[in-house]
C-alpha cells in the first residue's frame, strides 16, 4: 500500500512537472512561431542574438500580440547591439508580483521598480551594476547628476538606473474653473492650503449643495504633501514614518511636527464645516471621477509638470475645465528620484546585454519611441511638429499596441515624442530645469536599508493605515486621535525605525 | 500459505471493486496533490531570509526571525481575539440559521415556492464580496446612504458616520455574513433532512408527536452527525477569515480596525507594504499550525463524548 502510494504521488508529481514544462513551453514556441512568421531569417538567426525580456507597467490596455513591436525595435537592436528583446507589458495590478515570480524563475531580464528599491535590493532581487556602467550604458550614465545615482546605490554599489523625467513634484490645488469664475474668486492669493479656507467658505456659501474639496483617493486629502521641504528617507508619502525637515538632520517623527498638527487641525476645521468631503478617509473613488460628478471644487494632489499644462491635462477625465494653483515648492530627495528605476534582475543571463538594451532606452529615441507607442501607421501617425497622435479615427483603447501612459516609467521622459497637445518646448525646458534647480533635501543620495527593522515596519505601516486616513481627511477628532495614534506607534517599534534611520543617516554624512 | 493466497485475493478483490471508485476519485485527488500537497514545500521559506538570487533551497536560514512581525504589537491580541470571536459567532448563529432555513425549507416540501426560496437564497452567496461591499456602501454611506437619508431622517436621529464608528461593525459583518452565506450552510443540511427516513416521521406522528416536537425530538437529534462534521471542518478554519467579508466590506477604513482587523487583513495590510516572501509564509503557517491544534483537539473532545460521529 505505501509502495503504491509513493508511486501514486511520484505520478503525480510527474504530470504536475510535465504540464508545468508544456505550458512554458507553449508560451516560448508561440513567441518564437510569431516570429517565424515575420522572417525566416529572424528565426535563424534567434541563436546569434542575445535574448532578452523587459516587464514594465503600462497603464493601457495590456496589448494581446507585442511580436510586431519587438521585430521593430530587433530591427534596431540586432545591428545595434546584438540583442533581442521580447516586451512584457503588465497591468499595475498584477505587477509586483508577476515580476516577483519571474525574477524567482529567471524569465525576464529587466523590470522597473515602483517605490519599492530598498525592498528588492534587500531580497537580492537586483543585479550590481557598478562595473558594467561604463563599459554597456555609457552614455546614459553622461546624462545622470552623480547625486542622482547615488539614489540607486547601496553600499556603493550601484543596482538601477532611474527613470529620467520631471523629477520634482509640486504640490497643487486643481481647481474648477468655472465656479472660481463665477464666484470671482482670487485664486492667485492662495499661497499654501492655509489660504484655502476663505476660498471654500465663498464657494460652500454661494453652493451650499457642493463640497469643496474632494479627496486624491482613499485618505488622501492631500495633507501629506503641502507640509514643506520633507526628506522622506526612503519611506512613501503615503505612509511616512522618520523624516527630515529642511536643514536639520536629526530624524524627527513626521507625525510630532508642528506642521503635521497644524495642517491636521485644519483639516479637521474644514470637515467640521462641510469643506471636505464627509467620507474622504473611505471612499474609493478617486478624484477625477469625484469631479466628474460634479459635486466638487477642486483637489489636491503633486504633479511634476508646469501648473497650466497639468491643469490642461486633467481637464478631460475631470469633465470640467480646470485651474491649477501651487501650494508650495517642489523639493527634491532621494525618493523622488529613485521611485521608479530600471533594475537588471538578479537572476538574469545576460546581464550586459540588457543593459546594452537600457542604455538605448535612455539614448535612442527610435527605441524608447517604439516602446511606447508601437509602430508608425499602425499604432501612431508622427505630426509635423514632432508630436503624436492616434491613426484617423483610432484612440488609445483601439489601436492594437500603445503604452503611452508608461512615459514617466520608461527610459528617458525627454527624448519621447510627446503626445499631441502636450509636451511643448517650454514645457520640457521647465521640466529640466526644475530637476537640476528645485531645492534639494541635504540628504539627497542618502538610501534607507529598511532589512534590518522589517518587523517594526510592518507593524507600524498597520498603525499608519489605521489613523493617517482618519486624521488626514479630518474624519477623527484631531487631538485625542493623534495622542492615541503616537502610542500605537511607540508599541509597534516606532522609535527603533526612527534610532535606525538616524544611525544609518549619521554614519552617511561621516562618509561624505 | 493458503491463508496467504487468500489474503492476496481479498485484497485483490477489494481493488477491483474500489478501483471504479478511485478513478472517479483520482482528479480530485490530484488537485489535492497539485494544490495543497505540492506547495507544501513553501513552508521552508517561513524559516528563511528569502534571496531571489540564491532560490528558496540556498537562502540563508533565519530561525524565527519571520514569525516575530504577528507579535509586534498588542494588535496580535486584537487581530486573534477578533478572527476567534468572529468565526466563533459565525458557526453558531450560522449554523441556527441554516438549519432553520432547511427546516423550513423542508417543510414546503416539493413545490414551486421551494426552488424559488432555495435559489433566491443561494443567490447572495454567488456575489463577489466586492460587489456585496458596495451594496453595503449604498446603505451606510454617510453623505448619500440609504440609512442616513431615509431612516435616520425619518426616525428624527443624526445622521451617524458608520465607516468611523467601530461599535456597530461586528453587528454589520455578522449580518452580510448571514445573507450571504446562511442560504448556502442550508443546503447541506436539507439535504441531510431529506436523507432521513420517513418512517421515524410517521412513527413520531402516529404517536401524537406534533409538527413542532417533530422537529426537536425526531430532525435535530438526527442531524447531529452533520452538525458535528461541518461544525468541526469550520473549527479548523478558525484561525482563518473570510479575507473579503473583514477587508472588502469596512471598506478598509482605518477607524475600525479595532473591530475588523483580523489575522489575514492584519498580515495583507503589513506585507503589502513590503513585499517579504518569507514573512507571508510564516503567517500561512503559524495559522495553519493553530488550526491544526483547534481541529485534533475539537475531535478529541467529541471522540470522547460521542465516538460515533468523531471524524477520524
Amino acid at each position: 500500500m505505501f509502495k503504491k502510494a509513493i508511486s501514486t504521488i511520484l505520478a503525480a508529481a510527474m504530470t504536475f512537472s510535465l504540464v508545468a514544462c508544456g505550458s512554458s513551453d507553449g508560451g516560448a514556441q508561440s513567441a518564437g512561431s510569431d516570429n517565424d512568421t515575420k522572417t525566416e531569417a529572424a528565426a535563424t538567426a534567434d541563436g546569434d542574438y542575445d535574448q532578452i525580456t523587459y516587464a514594465f507597467v503600462t497603464f493601457n490596455t495590456v496589448p494581446d500580440d507585442t511580436s510586431d513591436v519587438e521585430e521593430a525595435l530587433n530591427e534596431i537592436t540586432r545591428e545595434k547591439i546584438g540583442v533581442e528583446v521580447h516586451l512584457m507589458p503588465l497591468s499595475i495590478a498584477d505587477y509586483t508580483q508577476q515580476v516577483s515570480l519571474a525574477v524567482q524563475n529567471g524569465e525576464i531580464d529587466i523590470f522597473h521598480t515602483l517605490g519599492d528599491l530598498g525592498n528588492s535590493i534587500a531580497s537580492d532581487m537586483c543585479y550590481d551594476i557598478t562595473d558594467m556602467m561604463d563599459t554597456d550604458a555609457k552614455e546614459t550614465k553622461e546624462l545622470f547628476e552623480e547625486e542622482w545615482l547615488k539614489t540607486t546605490m547601496q553600499d556603493g554599489r550601484l543596482y538601477a538606473i532611474p527613470t529620467l523625467k520631471p523629477f520634482a513634484l509640486q504640490p497643487m490645488l486643481l481647481y474648477r474653473k468655472d465656479i472660481a469664475e463665477e464666484l470671482g474668486l482670487n485664486m492667485d492669493t492662495v499661497k499654501t492650503a492655509k489660504d484655502l479656507t476663505d476660498i471654500f467658505a465663498q464657494v460652500k456659501e454661494a453652493h451650499p449643495e457642493m463640497t469643496p474639496l474632494a479627496p486624491v483617493s482613499q485618505g488622501d486629502s492631500g495633507l501629506t504633501r503641502w507640509i514643506p521641504n520633507i526628506d522622506w528617507l526612503g519611506d512613501s508619502f503615503a505612509s511616512p514614518t522618520g523624516v527630515l525637515q529642511g536643514e536639520d538632520m536629526t530624524v524627527t517623527s513626521y507625525y510630532d511636527l508642528t506642521d503635521f498638527e497644524d495642517y491636521a487641525n485644519l483639516v479637521r476645521d474644514w470637515y467640521s464645516n462641510d469643506y471636505i468631503m464627509k467620507d474622504a478617509a473611505t471612499t474609493t473613488s478617486a478624484a477625477a471621477e469625484l469631479m466628474s460628478s460634479g459635486n466638487y471644487f477642486a483637489y489636491s494632489a503633486s504633479y511634476s509638470y508646469p501648473l497650466e499644462d497639468t491643469a490642461a491635462s486633467l481637464s478631460a477625465p475631470s469633465g470640467y475645465e480646470l485651474g491649477a494653483i501651487a501650494l508650495g515648492d517642489a523639493y527634491l530627495d532621494t525618493s523622488s528620484i529613485n521611485a521608479v528605476a530600471q533594475v537588471i534582475a538578479s537572476t538574469s543571463e545576460n546581464p550586459d546585454a540588457a543593459l546594452k538594451f537600457l542604455n538605448l532606452t535612455y539614448t535612442d529615441a527610435d527605441v524608447i519611441n517604439t516602446m511606447l507607442y508601437g509602430i508608425e501607421g499602425r499604432d501612431y501617425t508622427k505630426n509635423e511638429d514632432g508630436t503624436v497622435s492616434y491613426p484617423e479615427g483610432q484612440d488609445a483603447a483601439t489601436v492594437p499596441y500603445t503604452a503611452q501612459l508608461s512615459c514617466g516609467v520608461l527610459g528617458n521622459f525627454f527624448i519621447q515624442w510627446p503626445l499631441e497637445g502636450s509636451g511643448s518646448e517650454e514645457s520640457l525646458k521647465w521640466e529640466d530645469e526644475q530637476n537640476h534647480n528645485a531645492p534639494s533635501s541635504p540628504a539627497m543620495g542618502f538610501t534607507f536599508d529598511a532589512s534590518g527593522v522589517q518587523t517594526q515596519y510592518t507593524a507600524v505601516s498597520n498603525v499608519i493605515q489605521q489613523y493617517l486616513p482618519g486624521i488626514a481627511c479630518g474624519s477623527v477628532e484631531t487631538e485625542s486621535a493623534l495622542a492615541e495614534f503616537r502610542q500605537a506607534l511607540k508599541d509597534a517599534g516606532y522609535d527603533d525605525i526612527l534610532a535606525e534611520k538616524q544611525k544609518q543617516l549619521d554614519a552617511w554624512v561621516a562618509a561624505q | 500459505m493458503s491463508e496467504n493466497k487468500s489474503n492476496i485475493k481479498k485484497v485483490k478483490n477489494k481493488y477491483a471493486k474500489s478501483g471504479p471508485l478511485l478513478l472517479i476519485a483520482a482528479p480530485g485527488i490530484l488537485y489535492l496533490i497539485i494544490n495543497n500537497y505540492i506547495p507544501m514545500f513553501g513552508i521552508f521559506l517561513a524559516f528563511k531570509n528569502f534571496s531571489y538570487k540564491k532560490g528558496i533551497w540556498k537562502s540563508p536560514w533565519n530561525g524565527f526571525q519571520n514569525f516575530k512581525f504577528l507579535f509586534q504589537t498588542k494588535d496580535a491580541i486584537i487581530m486573534t481575539r477578533n478572527t476567534i470571536l468572529y468565526n466563533l459567532a459565525f458557526i453558531v448563529i450560522g449554523t441556527v440559521f441554516a438549519i432553520t432555513i432547511a427546516i423550513f425549507l423542508n417543510a414546503l416540501g416539493d413545490s414551486i415556492r421551494t426552488k424559488f426560496f432555495q435559489s433566491a437564497l443561494l443567490l447572495p452567496n454567488l456575489m463577489s464580496w466586492v460587489i456585496i461591499a458596495y451594496m453595503v456602501y449604498a446603505f451606510l454611506n454617510s453623505d448619500s446612504g440609504f440609512i442616513n437619508n431615509t431612516i435616520m431622517k425619518a426616525l428624527g436621529k443624526e445622521d451617524i458616520a458608520w465607516y468611523m464608528e467601530r461599535g456597530y461593525w461586528p453587528f454589520i459583518l455578522t449580518i452580510v455574513y448571514l445573507w450571504k452565506n446562511a442560504g448556502y450552510m442550508s443546503i447541506i443540511y436539507l439535504a441531510a433532512i431529506a436523507g432521513i427516513d420517513k418512517s421515524v416521521y410517521e412513527a413520531a406522528s402516529l404517536d401524537g408527536a406534533t409538527k413542532l416536537q417533530q422537529i426537536f425530538r425526531v430532525t435535530l437529534p438526527l442531524l447531529k452527525p452533520t452538525v458535528i462534521i461541518m461544525t468541526l471542518m469550520a473549527v479548523g478554519r478558525i484561525f482563518f477569515s473570510d479575507f473579503g467579508l473583514f477587508y472588502q466590506v469596512p471598506m478598509n477604513s482605518g477607524a475600525l480596525y479595532a473591530t475588523t482587523q483580523t489575522i489575514d487583513t492584519y498580515v495583507y495590510r503589513g506585507l503589502m507594504e513590503l513585499n517579504d516572501v518569507g514573512m507571508s509564509a510564516a503567517a500561512g503557517l503559524f495559522q495553519s499550525l493553530l488550526g491544526f491544534i483547534i481541529v485534533v483537539s475539537a475531535n478529541a473532545f467529541v471522540r470522547k463524548v460521542d465516538n460515533d460521529n468523531a471524524l477520524f
